[in-house]
């Protein structure tokens, strides 16, 4: 590990005028992920702003009925809050199928959203990586890459986005809050995220003098009724091979009314499935019409030998949560 | 025998408390990554990131200018032997002018800092000549052919069913990462204090490699945390002690997560096609096999590995005609070797998989297919051997048939597949069963000269009769330490035992492998104990011991035993062998290879969400023969935990390589069961006594390994309805 300067915020705009001087510091949350790449030697921060102390840990309640959650709620906190599982149950799940409790007591909301992909040549300073070096190459492409992306994938990168809690996020229209010493800007988190395109090494909207200071869920009556789905290799503690977040909500005439959809572990960014959600909205709920839409949202997936079964896998994932919102919604 | 003690608390055949177990769960184990000396230095390793290359010129200017270090070898530096292995020496200490596998150690560095030695090392400049890497064992070097041939080679059958089999390389996992400690001594030796398998051959091993006579290479053996065959060959024994001898100072090696993976050998790959021919009635009338294993750059015990897919290689079952071919090549892949099992595992997944096939072409159960073939006491192995302990294969098979089925779900979603990932609530969920059983070689085989030795003294402290058992067999979290004591409790009728550090200061234990060292270690105590008790006996006169009194022939007392120690402590030392094994035939395979054969059965039970293609294994109910269950709580432990490495293999552990590089080595991507995979377990313990073994005991590492993996896949088989022909099996093998 390369040496580097450590120093605690207390004051939000302390912490960025530093950053605004010192372009080479990055910000310290949960550690979880960042740490572990400078372990690596993927990241080499000259300072570490630690942002822990900052006062950004509040979950309020807005008086529209959304949520406003502050950048440095640990995981835990988030997941366990009552007014998140009441009002968006697949957030929570999200979470808590993610990592460990021990890690999940540690991360924090802005770290969890930029963590960065365990594509296992990002991490193999050995492999040719355009993430970690752009233009070295892609070795993924020729190697072992069952976990990498299918959909929103370039030449240049196959990455897979790896966070479970922007899944969701990003079927609830989240807005991502960040500020800089110039400002505030707000961000949807179906924005926020980059297609890595020609260059992979950019992968989110954020400036480096920019801090997350919070996530807005909008107020998404239909999210009440959501599911989040991860398919892995085993039962706990691993990525997503599929995930889907799944809202759904049926009319009067029983046609579906609301559907919000976003996949993970098959796409380099956080994957919101509008194709199939246009397919469905107004559709009859019926294993075709599940079928179609997401076979349409997966008809952009461009596969790789090691990883093509993913695109029916995701497929059969999506059939079957929207499958089980309906049965329940039927039933209840 | 005359005069076991009877009585005596914490003897053979209870589970008293283990030492270490407290520690343990309390974090304040002290592991061999724990251990400390002041001064010391820290040593750490340049590795190959090529799987092959020649090496034209190491430059390590920039390694030597950097303060804090100490010293930077490379194979110049190596002052006795370059080369070290179990059975062939072929690996070297530090590459010479080649490199074979990706990880190969090239140089080694000590530094005052651990972060030091780390840069030091990578500053290190290696011109490397790529060269192109064989990575298919089917294109690599011939290392060892095992053939065996019995009866007919052209005997035909009503029924014939044919497969080809594959199993991925399997890691041993262990949590405790190689480490250890050298410390410079003033006679020119070095003292190694050091988590393995094996003191002895270590420590011949790091003699020959240091150019030293080996009673100046004093092993002791550090904590370990878990072995598995993972610490059989060496990994940093011979660097550290280098180190240790180049800058006169103790020097601390401890790999990392990642450095592990490199750092010792792994599970050999293996493709076997098998063809089974059988009566209508089915019984057996031959099989043809053929076993390629990959060994990877270095030998390590791929040898005797084969020999065992080879002479195990058709499972517990009598088959009068046999043609069997079971190779091993050298690739440019990492060195595999020794892991739990041993060569059975492989096998095992093949032949229990062509009997089910067997069965279901015969329209048989698949037990009853096993059942009209299954070994028995006096069956002939194909290498014409035969079995002449207990053999109760049929046995084992009833009963995890006759178990109770495995209850239906409760509806918790942990039960279910995908447990709380939030998959499957109970739909589209087909239950399947599974049947495996398999066999295994108890100790050394192939006629090596397999011995173990104890110093076994009796004396008294503080007025009272203790005893001290010092062998050099490691503990590697089996419980052999509790188990030592134990049998020296039974055999002296004395409860205060002490087990002293196991070192080389005393003869060879042998290794803590091939399920061997209860058998051996404690045959050695056992023996060690009679010949003190024998010379106790014969200062007064005595014929036995009782309740702490000499005894006459007519039960009389004649002494206390305290008042016969206070005339002097008894010590006996004692080096204890097994009967005889003897070499295969090079041509046929015939020849007596094994000293005892052990067996266990399996019983999956799995639910499958076809759907999604995850497994939930709900149940396992395993029946084992372990002769004599000396420390029951053990027995448990060891079939709980290699049901566990088995049921990992036949679902999720695989180490990923491409063209010769290790593409998963961290336990985020290399998976192994969690406590939410493993599902509860009914153990059931047969204690059918070999004549021939101490207590009449069998070893019980390894079985539970070999059967669980076969009958796990084959109760997904029954699920879904697919071949199934490679582990692990992954969701996309069921979906796909
Ligand atoms: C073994 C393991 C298994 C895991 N499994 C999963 C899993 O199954 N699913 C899953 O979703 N995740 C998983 N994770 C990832 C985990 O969720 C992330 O590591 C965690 O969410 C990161 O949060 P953090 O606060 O620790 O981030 P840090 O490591 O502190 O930071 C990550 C990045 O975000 C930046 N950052 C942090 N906060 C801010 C802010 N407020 N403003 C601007 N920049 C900021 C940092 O500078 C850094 O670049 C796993 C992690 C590990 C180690």
């Amino acid at each position: 590990m390369k040496t580097f300067n450590y120093l605690r915020a207390t004051d939000v705009d302390v912490a960025l005028q530093r950053i605004a001087v010192e372009p080479g510091a990055r910000f310290l949350g949960g550690g979880t992920n960042l740490v572990d790449l400078m372990r690596e030697g993927i990241e080499a921060p000259e300072t570490l702003i630690d942002i822990t102390r900052l006062p950004l840990d509040g979950i309020e309640e807005l008086p529209d009925g959304g949520l406003r959650i502050g950048a440095l709620v640990r995981n835990s906190d988030l997941a366990a809050h009552p007014v998140v599982r009441g009002r968006y149950p697949f957030l929570s799940q999200a979470i808590l199928l993610g990592a460990t409790g021990q890690i999940r007591n540690m991360a924090t909301v802005g770290g969890n959203l930029l963590q960065r992909t365990r594509c296992l040549y990002f991490y193999d300073e050995a492999s040719a990586c355009n993430k970690r070096e752009p233009g070295a190459g892609c070795a993924a492409r020729e190697g072992f890459n069952r976990g990498n992306a299918v959909l929103g994938t370039s030449d240049a990168c196959v990455a897979t986005h790896p966070s479970d809690m922007a899944v969701a996020l990003a079927a609830i229209d989240a807005v991502v809050e960040v500020r800089s010493s110039r400002g505030t800007r707000h961000i949807p988190l179906t924005e926020f995220h980059l297609l890595p395109g020609t260059t992979p090494h950019l992968e989110s909207q954020l400036e480096s003098d920019e801090l997350i200071t919070a996530v807005e869920l909008p107020p998404l009556p239909v999210a009440a009724h959501s599911y989040y789905r991860k398919v892995r290799d085993r039962a706990s503690y691993a990525f997503a091979l599929v995930s889907v977040a799944a809202a759904l909500d049926f009319g009067a005439d029983g046609r579906i009314a609301d559907v919000r959809l976003a996949l993970g572990g098959v796409a380099t960014k956080p994957w919101r499935a509008r194709t199939a959600e246009q397919l469905l909205l107004g559709a009859a709920a019926s294993e075709d019409s599940f079928a179609t839409a997401a076979a349409a949202e997966l008809a952009a997936a461009v596969p790789l030998p090691g990883n093509a079964f993913k695109i029916d896998l995701a497929c059969r994932t999506v059939v079957a949560v929207l499958r089980r919102l309906t049965t329940e919604r039927s039933g209840s | 025998m005359t005069t076991v003690e009877a009585g005596v608390a914490g003897g053979v055949g209870t589970s008293p408390k283990r030492p270490d177990g407290g520690l343990k769960v309390r974090g304040e184990f002290a592991f061999s990554s724990d251990l400390w000396a002041d001064d010391m230095l820290w040593g750490a390793t340049l590795r190959s990131p090529h799987p092959h290359a020649r090496i034209r010129g190491i430059d390590i200017t920039a390694a030597v200018a950097l303060p804090g270090v100490y010293a930077v070898l490379t194979h110049e530096d190596v002052p006795g032997a370059k080369r070290y292995g179990l059975e062939i020496v072929d690996q070297p200490v530090l590459a010479m002018g080649e490199v074979k596998y990706q990880g190969e150690p090239v140089a080694v560095v000590a530094a005052d800092h651990p972060e030091t030695a780390r840069r030091a090392a990578a500053r290190i400049v290696v011109d490397y000549e790529v060269l192109p890497a064989v990575t298919e064992a089917s294109l690599g070097v011939l290392l060892r052919h095992v053939p065996i041939r019995t009866g007919d080679p052209d005997a035909t059958a009503d029924v014939v069913v044919t497969g080809e089999y594959q199993v991925g390389m399997q890691d041993q996992a262990f949590l405790g990462p190689e480490s250890g400690l050298a410390v410079p001594a003033e006679d020119g030796g070095v003292d190694l204090y050091i988590a393995t398998q094996w003191l002895h051959v270590d420590q011949k091993q790091v003699a020959d490699c240091l150019g030293l006579p080996a009673e100046k290479v004093r092993l002791t053996l550090a904590g370990v945390g878990g072995a598995f065959g993972a610490r059989e060959d060496l990994s940093m024994q011979v660097h550290a002690s280098l180190l240790a001898l180049h800058t006169g100072r103790p020097v601390k090696m401890v790999y990392g997560r990642e450095e592990s993976f490199f750092g010792h050998v792994h599970r050999h790959p293996a493709t076997m096609w098998y063809e089974h021919g059988a009566t209508r009635d089915g019984k057996l009338v031959y099989v043809k096999a053929k076993i390629v294993l990959d060994g990877g750059a270095y030998a390590s015990s791929s040898t005797a590995v084969a020999a065992n897919a080879a002479t195990l290689g058709i499972g517990p079952y009598e088959v009068p005609n046999v043609v069997m071919d079971a190779s091993v090549y050298y690739t440019n892949n990492p060195p595999c070797g020794a892991m739990r099992g041993f060569g059975a595992v492989q096998a095992c997944f093949a032949y229990e998989s062509q009997m089910d096939k067997l069965a279901s072409a015969l329209g048989l159960d698949p037990v009853e297919v096993r059942l009209r073939n299954a070994m028995t006491t006096g069956s002939r192995m194909p290498t014409g051997q035969i079995v002449e302990g207990p053999a109760p294969v049929a046995d084992l098979l009833i009963r995890v048939r006759s178990a109770p089925p495995a209850p239906e779900g409760s509806g918790d979603l942990r039960e279910m597949p995908g447990g709380v990932s939030n998959t499957t609530h109970g739909e589209g969920v087909v239950r399947g069963i599974g049947y495996g059983i398999g066999i295994k070689n108890v100790a050394f085989s192939e006629g090596f000269d397999d011995y173990a030795t104890a110093r076994v003294r009796l004396e008294l402290i503080g007025g009272e009769p203790a005893v001290l058992v010092h062998t050099a067999a490691a503990e590697v979290g089996q419980g052999l330490v509790t188990v030592q004591a134990q049998i020296a409790r039974t055999e002296l009728g004395v409860e205060r035992v002490t087990v002293a550090t196991a070192d080389t200061s005393v003869g060879s234990a042998g290794s803590s492998s091939a399920s061997r060292q209860t058998y051996m270690t404690g045959g050695a105590v056992r023996a060690a104990c009679q010949a003190v008790r024998a010379a106790l006996l014969a200062r007064v006169g005595g014929a036995r011991l009782d309740g702490g009194k000499v005894l006459s022939d007519s039960g009389a007392v004649i002494a206390d035993l305290a008042s016969v120690i206070g005339d002097g402590p008894i010590e006996e030392t004692v080096e204890w062998r097994h009967r005889p094994t003897y070499p295969l035939d090079p041509v046929t395979g015939q020849g007596n290879a094994h000293v005892q054969y052990a067996f266990a059965a399996h019983r999956a039970t799995v639910d499958v969400d076809v759907e999604l293609g995850l497994v939930r294994v709900v149940e396992i109910v395993t029946a084992q023969d372990v002769g004599k269950a000396v420390n029951p709580l053990a027995v448990e432990g060891q079939i709980h935990g290699g049901t566990a490495q088995g049921l990992g293999l036949a679902l999720m552990e695989e180490i990923q390589m491409v063209d010769g590089i290790v593409r998963n080595p961290s336990f985020t991507d290399y998976l192994i069961p969690t406590i939410l995979d493993m599902p509860p377990m009914k153990v059931d313990v047969l204690e059918m006594a070999d004549p021939h073994s101490p207590y009449g005991l069998r070893g019980v590492g390894e079985p539970p390994t070999i059967s669980s993996t076969p009958a796990v896949v084959a109760a997904v088989r029954a699920a879904t309805g697919k071949a199934l022909t490679r582990v692990p099996v992954r969701p996309e093998h069921i979906v796909g």
